[in-house]
């Protein structure tokens, strides 16, 4: 930032030279008395301002922006009757000789507050750029993160690292089914994907996780009423049943089981997923954006009449999902 | 060597066994499936080295650590996990040593032949840095040399005698107690959701109160759920008694 306010002194510094057009012979002698005062004032401030922020650091930012301006304008008020006192006393030279102190002043005062303007507001902005990258860049890593449980990605490899030396069949089902699925995962998911393979994609994700849990994990699917061609967000179900296992198996030593059952009434389906709940005192600090991921989802696609709903009754903790009929067009 | 191998998960152990076969076949290997098995595989079985998963149903593996911890000479202990963004972090500003899943056979050599054994100051910190899996959900005591554990929905209450702290619990429906080595102020902070401190000298289960007792000579007492005597509440602290009564 100093660096920024040293540039910009003395790009005012060259522009207060350059303009007058009668005063050719002293041009060069002129700028450096400009620079030196500029540059003086210029540093002077950037250090007030410094020493001046734990101070005003957590106010509004109008009362940082106002008193920033007014500490500078009172810097350069008296850093002006300072050089103003100097230059008469040792008749260093006569370019003020001329003007009259007040006139001085004044010139001073404008010039500089004009300019100071801007540079704060130069710098202003330039924060809120930086701020708004940041806040870009965490976002997206949420995005990414939701779709995808950095413990089910090194969970499921560590999985596979196993299974290659003992079964390894398995592991290569579980590799094609790992595939398939980040494919899904990896791809823009604003779109639609028939019930069948959002059903397929569902069961290659137990399938893994089925590796690594085993007997504890229990899953029953009661979803023949939903007609395969229904439309449905891709990779509505994973998440919930993620969240599920999360939530519901894997803090029981004994585990617990799922339903996933569905509903169908020819212009409405309704999804519901089913886990018994953990009895342990401290639940699980999951992650949030699951949910409010799906609903967004929902919300694009069907803006009115979908919907995802969550609570718990007697120990088992139901998600559930209602959306309208949609069909492929049949071929 | 005795290596015990602590994971939920049959596949991650299955793993560690190969690999720790193929370093060395005279490794004496036993596996635990979760914190309480490997209490109870450290007090049987006494192993060198512990291999210790974080995230376990049951007991997860950092309170299983704080445990072990307090016996004599406890094993040393290498974590492993396969992500765990705040845990590797206070790992990594602790020095603790650490395994990512999945296991590479070298750095599983090196942290063999390099573990040392954890301090109880850096097993503090562990806990500080990871609220949310560093809650207890037993209280450890050391009988003969083995280490034995109290559910802490199983405690009555704490009372304090002179130097030892008591805690009275049921075991297997019938009325227990036994010392242990937590202070009654540091135990009321770590469960101040599901205790009360009652008196200068007593800590009791919230959900377990039955009634107030007003005595002849102007002492209160609290009775508790399935413990015979009553437990003297202290003037200062009555209010707050009454007030949870209330709710």
């Amino acid at each position: 930032m100093v660096f920024s306010v040293v540039i910009i002194g003395e790009l005012l510094a060259f522009i207060l030279t350059l303009a007058p057009l009668n005063m050719a012979s002293q041009r060069w002698n002129n700028l450096a008395l400009i620079s030196l005062f500029i540059q003086w004032n210029g540093l002077m401030c950037s250090a007030v301002l410094c020493l001046l922020r734990p101070f005003i650091k957590n106010y509004s930012q109008q009362f940082i922006a106002i008193s920033s301006y007014l500490s500078i304008l009172f810097i350069l008020a008296l850093l002006s009757e300072l050089t103003f006192y100097i230059m008469q006393q040792y008749a260093i030279t006569d370019i003020i000789s001329a003007t009259s102190h007040w006139e001085f002043l004044t010139h001073n005062l404008l010039i500089g507050g004009i300019i100071s303007a801007l540079a704060l507001r130069y710098f202003y902005i330039q924060h809120q750029w930086r701020l708004k990258i940041e806040a870009e860049s965490c976002t997206k890593l949420q995005l990414l993160q939701a779709r995808i449980r950095p413990h089910f990605l090194f969970n499921s490899m560590n999985s596979i690292a196993s299974l290659t030396r003992t079964r390894p069949d398995v592991a290569e089902r579980i590799t094609e089914d790992l595939a398939e699925l980040f494919r899904m995962i990896l791809r823009d998911n604003h779109e639609l994907i028939t019930w069948s393979k959002e059903k397929e994609l569902s069961q290659r994700y137990i399938d893994i996780e089925q590796q690594r849990l085993g007997e504890r994990l229990k899953i029953q699917w009661h979803t023949d009423t939903i007609p395969d061609n229904a439309l449905i967000p891709a990779l509505l179900i994973q998440p919930l049943l993620e969240n599920a296992i999360f939530h519901g198996i894997e803090p029981e030593i004994n585990g617990g089981s799922i339903t996933v059952s569905g509903e169908f009434d020819s212009t409405k389906l309704k999804i519901s997923i089913q886990n018994t709940n953990s009895k342990n005192l401290v639940h699980r600090q999951g992650n949030k954006m699951a949910l409010s991921n799906i609903r967004e989802r929902l919300h694009t696609h069907f803006p009115d009449n979908a919907s995802i709903t969550c609570h718990e009754k007697d120990d088992i903790y139901f998600a559930i999902v209602t959306m309208p009929y949609q069909h492929k067009p049949d071929e | 060597m005795k290596i015990l191998i602590v994971d939920d998960e049959p596949l991650a152990r299955e793993r560690l066994t190969h690999l720790l076969t193929e370093l060395n076949h005279d490794y004496q290997l036993i596996e635990a499936s979760n914190g309480l098995e490997a209490i109870d595989q450290v007090n049987n079985e006494e192993p060198d080295i512990v291999l210790m998963d974080i995230r376990m149903p049951g007991m997860n593996g950092l309170e299983a650590t704080s445990h072990l911890m307090s016996i004599d000479n406890p094993p040393a202990i290498i974590f492993t996990t396969a992500y765990d963004e705040y845990a590797l972090q206070a790992f990594e500003s602790q020095a603790v040593d650490y395994l990512l899943k999945p296991i590479r056979k070298e750095r599983l050599e090196k942290a063999l032949n390099s573990c040392s054994k954890l301090n109880k100051l850096q097993l503090e910190q562990l806990g500080q840095q990871n609220r949310e899996i560093s809650y207890r959900t037993h209280i450890s005591a050391q009988i003969r040399n083995n280490l034995f554990l109290i559910a802490i929905k199983d405690i009555y209450c704490f009372l304090a005698d002179h130097k030892y702290v008591t805690v009275k619990y049921n075991k297997e429906g019938a009325l227990a107690e036994t010392i242990i080595e937590d202070t009654l102020k540091s135990l009321e902070e770590e469960f101040e959701n599901s205790f009360l401190r009652i008196h200068r000298n007593a800590l009791i289960r919230k959900d377990n109160i039955e009634a107030l007792q007003k005595q002849s000579d102007g002492r209160v007492l609290l009775k508790l759920k399935d413990l015979p005597e009553g437990l003297e509440v202290s003037r200062r602290h009555l209010s707050r008694v009454r007030k949870l009564m209330k709710t």
